[in-house]
């Protein structure tokens, strides 16, 4: 299982437009794409905007993203960026 | 089948006309987006359910089904940072469906420069799940669309 570990930066957090722009770039995966606090809140799915919404990822605060299988680590990469962008 | 209710007074006028691209491209989901009229009003809750999160600016219902609507009071208002808004319920709360949620002026809004517009989303919906949307004049709690 790859994972990622990213603070999210953006004011907002992960809600609003940074979390639009994670969910449509997740559901364009064919993997399962998870979501989840370090802190062991989630894993939530990754390609719901009411799940990701739900789990109110604050700016500061570290996400661990998980996908396996066959280019999940690109996807992986362009997920982190996302969460990871101010 | 979760019938969705205006949230304010207005004119529904599609999410193709709200000059935010995450709305207008429909990432955050389908639904439709009400021009409100101008002066002081309650922006109420679209469904019955628990109140998941609540902004100044911005709620989401989700309902006993596990459907979420969001209803964003004007575009980029997260930048007022709650000024000119007034919580009339709380985070977690359970509301009725036309329950007044935030106390907020579009007026006040587009007097600040920004867009007073207010989306509302069916969460994670497909668009062709969504059936009777309105279009033109709606008031407050009029049935907006259906979501199948």
């Amino acid at each position: 299982m790859g994972e990622r570990k990213v603070t999210v930066a953006a004011e907002v957090g992960l809600h609003a437009r940074p979390a639009a722009t994670f969910v449509q770039r997740a559901k364009q995966a064919p993997m399962e794409i998870t979501v989840a606090k370090p802190n062991g809140e989630g894993p939530v799915n990754g390609k719901s905007i009411l799940a990701v919404m739900a789990l109110d990822v604050r700016q500061g605060e570290t996400v661990v993203i998980s996908a396996e299988g066959e280019g999940s680590e690109e996807v992986l990469d362009e997920l982190a960026a996302i969460a990871a962008a101010p | 089948m979760t019938t969705v209710l205006a949230p304010v007074e207005g004119a529904a006028v599609g999410l193709a006309a709200v000059p935010d691209p995450v709305f207008s491209a429909g990432m955050v989901g389908p639904g439709t987006a009400i021009d409100p009229l101008r002066g002081p009003g309650e922006a109420v809750a679209p469904i019955a359910g628990k109140i998941m999160k609540l902004h100044p600016h911005a709620y989401v219902i989700v309902g006993d089904d596990g459907r979420g609507v969001l209803v964003h009071l004007g575009i980029d208002t997260v930048q007022l940072k709650g000024e000119g808004f007034r919580l009339l319920a709380a985070e977690g709360d359970r509301v009725r469906a036309g329950q007044p949620v935030v106390a907020w002026d579009p007026a006040a809004v587009e007097a600040g420069g920004r867009s007073p517009v207010c989306p509302v989303v069916a969460l994670d919906a497909v668009s062709e799940s969504l059936t009777g949307v309105a279009e033109g004049a709606v008031h407050v709690g009029d049935e907006l669309f259906r979501w199948e």
